[in-house]
């Protein structure tokens, strides 16, 4: 599983370190209960901008990317669920 | 900065983001009618009951960020108000520093021990027995403590194997060290400037966003279009500050690209500290002085000449890493504009100073940076560039992490001096740093180095920052291993003479 997190200015500007930090910390969580996950990677990488917020003029900012899945104004609790739910047997 | 309180950091950060704008675009200054809707856009309230009073709270941030004073809600007065005073290109500082924004508070209760319903009533009931004033009794539902009587020593809470007693405080309370929040006639926050030493934590404490301070950047901004010899210096924790990407380089070469000159690492001046330090504590203890305090953490310096008189002429005569790399500055270019970057709002005060503000022109946080950055659009992590930061030696790039300084100052004065046996002693907080000089003034550290940070974990840790501790810690640690200097005597920026 790939997380991918925006490091862009608008981003950085609005918690993506946070973000990034948080979902680093599930890495713990599910190592420590590894049976309720799948034995899957949790791959997370921080990317440069992507440009989204660039394009319009509705503030978006912070993005995230989980798998393909492309998520705007990310805040942690709505990334750490959707992480765990997939991680999750 | 506290990472959780996501929102409220949020809307800060995009405040200074408006005025940054407003700043680089010249815009009329009456648009600061309409910023608010900006910054909280729409028809339905999202952080707070109504909107009109979040937008009204925007407002008032936006005014502190102009560097003007909270408006009285007893009177008419607009948003711009008072504009004139600081539409301007060199610092206007408008006391205080730190500021309540009143209709924001909630008018949290004060520090009281209470009883929650995980209580049983159960038959051993220690609380009431471990009561010294007899103020806890069993009621009808839960044990009751009787807030006349109760001397908040916290002991019913200690005993309860129900963990049913909280203490309860009010947050900005509970994280100021010198005790300088009481409250105004309608029980909000209201900050005795008497005792505020300005370390900021009340700021980023409170949860409801309701104390903020004053910035510069609009006035700064101002400067940079239009004034040539503009400095920065940038404080030792700016290491992974500005995204998880960027490089330290890429941050300099941002800060260029802002309209400044060039720019230098504090930790340069923090060498030149570290050296005098080193020198007057040789020199000085215990022959002159018994014990001497670190002179570069302002808060805690300015808690000391408050609360401890008699003892702050035991504080370092040396100026700060901040007011050295400033000389260092001037005595290159002696019509330098100098402005500090840092995680610190303590050091707006600093440069104030009368013995500074010849120095130290103007001085933003890490925070107000990026809004800069987002305002002038300037993406840090694709800015290429390939020459390295190379002004400061390991021990001067420490500083920024608690024990960082007094380690520094003790491995350069036992190199200077290898017969001496140095002891020290740190605290990085307020209340600490206040039970260290208790002990300081009982005599129980005489011999001693004392070094006083007013945030928890040192300057990393200061309300200006953007990335949590662990990781800023991490990346000083990497960048301390890049520096081409190992101490602050191999430092070839410095004058052979300060080496002695």
């Amino acid at each position: 599983m790939k997380v991918k997190v925006c490091m862009g200015s608008n981003c950085t500007l609005l918690g993506a370190m946070n973000l990034l930090d948080q979902i680093e910390s599930l890495r713990e969580l599910i190592e420590e209960n590894s049976l309720e996950y799948k034995d899957e990677e949790l791959e997370i990488e921080s990317i440069k901008c992507l440009g989204y917020c660039k394009t319009t003029d509705a503030n978006i900012a912070p993005v995230v990317i989980v798998d393909e899945d492309v998520i705007f104004n990310a805040t942690g609790q709505i990334v750490m669920e959707k992480i765990m739910d997939k991680m999750r047997i | 900065m506290k990472e959780s309180y996501v929102d409220l950091i949020n809307i800060r950060r995009k405040v200074f983001v408006e005025i940054a704008k407003m700043a680089y675009e010249d815009t009329d200054l009456n648009e600061l009618e309409k910023a608010a809707y900006n910054i909280i856009p729409g028809e339905v309230a999202k952080y707070r009951e109504n909107i009109f009073r979040e937008r009204a709270v925007v407002e008032e941030r936006l005014r502190l960020t102009m560097g003007l004073n909270v408006r009285s809600m007893s009177e008419f007065t607009r948003v711009t108000e008072g504009i004139d005073e600081v539409n301007v290109d060199e610092t206007k500082f408008i006391p205080d520093l730190v500021n309540v924004i009143t209709f924001a508070c909630e008018a949290c209760p004060t520090r009281a021990l209470k009883v929650t319903d995980n209580c049983r009533k159960c038959l051993a009931h220690p609380c009431t027995n471990v009561c010294p004033v007899n103020a806890v009794s069993i009621g009808k539902d839960r044990a009751i403590i009787d807030q006349d009587k109760c001397i908040k020593c916290g002991r019913c809470k200690e005993a309860c194997p129900y963990s049913a007693i909280v203490e309860y405080q009010r947050p900005c309370a509970a994280v100021c060290g010198v005790n300088a929040i009481e409250s105004d006639h309608l029980g909000r926050a209201k900050i005795n400037q008497e005792k505020c030493v300005s370390c900021g934590r009340c700021i980023i404490q409170c949860p409801f966003g309701a104390i903020a301070d004053k910035s510069q950047i609009y006035q700064l901004v101002k400067a940079l279009k239009t004034k040539k010899n503009m400095y920065a210096m940038i404080a030792p924790s700016f290491i992974g500050q500005f995204g998880a990407l960027t490089t330290p380089e890429q941050i300099v070469e941002g800060i260029k690209r802002l309209g400044f000159k060039d720019v230098v690492e504090v930790s340069l001046g923090a060498d030149i500290t570290t050296l005098h330090e080193a020198k007057e504590f040789l020199q000085k203890v215990p022959n002159e002085i018994p014990f001497m305090g670190t002179s570069c953490c302002n808060s805690w310096a300015l808690m000391v000449k408050n609360k401890f008189p008699e003892q702050y002429e035991y504080i370092s005569d040396s100026a700060s890493p901040m007011v050295e790399t400033a000389k260092y500055i001037k005595k290159n270019d002696p019509d330098a504009i100098i402005t500090f970057i840092g995680p610190c709002i303590s050091k707006k005060l600093e440069a104030l100073r009368e013995d500074v503000k010849d120095f130290v022109h103007f001085v933003i946080t890490f925070e107000e940076l990026m809004g800069m950055f987002v305002a002038k659009n300037i993406e840090l992590s694709e800015i290429e560039i390939s020459k390295e930061i190379q002004d400061a030696s390991t021990l001067g790039r420490g500083y920024s992490v608690a024990g960082g300084v007094a380690e520094a100052v003790k491995k350069t004065a036992q190199l200077l001096d290898p017969s001496r046996e140095i002891n020290v002693e740190s605290a990085s907080n307020l209340a600490d740093c206040v039970k260290l000089m208790f002990q300081a003034k009982a005599g129980r550290k005489n011999g001693y180095l004392l070094e006083g940070m007013a945030c928890p974990g040192g300057c990393i840790a200061g309300p200006g920052t953007l990335a949590s501790t662990t990781r800023v810690k991490k990346a000083v640690e990497e960048f301390k291993n890049k520096a081409p200097f190992k101490t602050p005597l191999d430092n070839e920026l410095i004058d052979e003479e300060l080496k002695k």
